[in-house]
Order: C-alpha cells, then structure tokens, then sequence
C-alpha cells in the first residue's frame, strides 16, 4: 500500500516549494475540466427550452381559427 | 457487430444508446480520475531530481496524449463523413474539435508552468512545443471554418478537409523529442522495478489518470453530440415526444 508522502496538509500543499506551479497547473486543469462538463448541460437545457417554446407555439396556432373557419363561423 | 456499428450511425439509436451508458461512463470515468489525481498528487514518491514538481505529470502527458488521439478521432470521423456522407460522424468530429482544443490548451499550459521551474522558462521554440501548438492553432481553425459557413453542410465540408490536412502534424509532434533532440524529452521508459528511473510506483497513477481521461473524453464528445442530435433533428417525431416528456417533468 502506498504511505502518504507529506508531513500533514500544510506540507501537503507548500509540495515541497513547488505549491505555485503544481496548483496553478491543476486548478487549470479543474477549470477546462469543469466548463467541458457544465457548458453542455447548459446547452442541452438551453435546446429544450427553445423547443418546448416552439411547440407550445404550435398548438397554439393550432387552436385559433384561421381566416376561412372565422369567415364560415 | 457491424449492425451495432450500423445503428450508431443513426442519430435517433446514437441518442438512445448513449442515454443508458452515460451514467455508467461517468461512473467509472469519475472513479479512475479521483483514484490517480489523489494517489498521484500525495501517495506517489517525489521524483529524485525534480522533487514534488513533476507532479503535473499526471495531468501533462495524459492531456497532451489526449488532445493528439482526439485529433485522430476527429480526422477518422471526417474521413467517414466525406466517403459515406454519416451525420452522426460529422456531429462527433464537430464536438471533438471543441474537446480537443480544451485537452490542448491544458498541455500547453501545464507544459509551460513545468517548464519555468524545471527548464527556466515557461515557452521556448522547441520541436516538440511548437508544433504542439500548431496543432493547438489546427484545432482551433477547424472550429472557427465551420462556424464560418451559413450553410451547415458546406461548413462541415471544409472542417472536415481541414482536418485531415492538419493530420500531417501528429507524427511530427509525437517524433519531435526524437528527431530533434532540442529541449523537451522524449517519451521515458517505463521500468518494472522500483529502482529504475521511473518505477511503477510513479507511473501506475499515471495509468488511472490516463485511462480516466479517455473516460472523460467519451463523456465529453457523447454529452455535445447529443446536444448536436436534439438541434438537428428537431423536427423529428422522436425528439418532439422527447421535448415533450421533458417538458412535463420540469
């Protein structure tokens, strides 16, 4: 089993004088990571909307009389 | 085989298909990556020379590895496009080039922020880290010659001829180190006992990140090209009933 190789979480993040450079690499990482997955979830609720939206439209459309029935009515 | 292969070809059984495997996907996905970024940020060993710093590895190779075979898969699908006119290829080749760049730039970035403390500097115009960026520069123009077009088909016509002309460019990038011995290394070897320059105690995290990775990639890919499916079958009677359902849940 592999021991943990830091003195406590303060070592732990100091990573041995280099904390700068590792953390900056990784919170870029997290932050390329992290838009890749939420910006489709936004996209696919951004889809839906617009086309619950169409489709409401439509039967809308649908129940109003158009100019032949009103004339006949 | 070839009629599962077939089906995937169809945007409505590629939607399906994907709606039960996802969750599985982000689950082991997900599983691996936090089993190698934690085993790899604090239970590996320090590295003799480079002490905690070569850290980044983890997250260097597997993205730069990544951000090459994404490009592969890419030029595959646009290839299938342009002989067998496949929709479904194209919507994957046009969700690939957005991942790709993002795997791209996390490389190039992380390369450079190694660079500064264990080179001296952040970039330098090195074989390997030049043409690295133009493959940066090769996605990024794929994504911006599609957008350019009005048409969608023209738009995917030229993306797809642009990105089998950039294909050039991977060996070049993968035999750099080798052909050019100017700064960036070549790939290490991997050695079995725990004496050799890279141990297995540092290079299997390396693995579970690496595979995660891939894992996210397919996640990636699968999550835009669903997104992809909804836009451009919007007129069908299956995605209207989807709309529907989802409606009612909301």
């Amino acid at each position: 089993m592999p021991k943990f190789q830091f003195d406590g979480l303060a070592d732990f993040f100091a990573m041995g004088g280099y904390a700068f450079y590792v953390w900056l690499a990784y919170a870029f990482f997290f932050v390329v990571m992290g838009w890749n997955l939420i910006q489709p979830r936004l996209e696919r609720r951004r889809i839906l909307k617009l086309l619950q939206a169409r489709q409401a439209r439509e039967e809308r459309n649908a129940t109003v009389p158009t100019q032949e029935e009103r004339e006949h009515a | 085989m070839w009629q599962w292969l077939y089906k995937l070809g169809s945007p409505r059984h590629f939607y399906e298909m994907t709606t039960s495997f996802l969750p599985w996907l982000k689950g082991v996905t997900y599983f691996l990556l936090i089993v190698g970024l934690v085993w790899g940020l604090g239970f590996a060993p320090p590295d003799y020379q480079m002490g905690d710093n070569y850290r980044i590895i983890y997250i260097h190779v597997p993205t730069a590895l990544g951000a090459m075979w994404i490009y592969v898969m890419m030029a595959v699908m646009a290839a299938m496009h342009m002989i067998w006119n496949i929709k479904v290829a194209d919507m994957v080749a046009k969700s690939s080039a957005l991942v790709g760049a993002g795997f791209c730039a996390v490389a190039l970035f992380t390369g450079a922020v190694w660079g500064r403390p264990t080179w001296g500097v952040y970039w330098i115009w090195d074989a390997k880290l030049t043409s690295f960026l133009i493959l940066f520069f090769v996605y990024i123009g794929v994504i911006a010659l599609r957008s350019a077009f009005d048409s969608e088909t023209s738009g995917s016509k030229a993306a797809s001829v642009l990105t089998l002309v950039g294909v050039v460019n991977l060996p070049i990038i993968y035999y750099a180190a080798v052909w050019w011995n100017t700064l960036h290394q070549p790939p290490s070897e991997l050695s079995l006992s725990s004496q050799g320059a890279n141990p297995p105690e540092i290079w299997i995290p390396a693995f579970f990140t690496g595979f995660g990775l891939i894992g996210l990639v397919f996640v990636f890919v699968i999550m835009r090209t669903r997104n992809e499916i909804l836009w451009r079958e919007r007129r069908a009677q299956w995605v209207q009933d989807l709309v529907k359902q989802e409606a009612g849940r909301a």
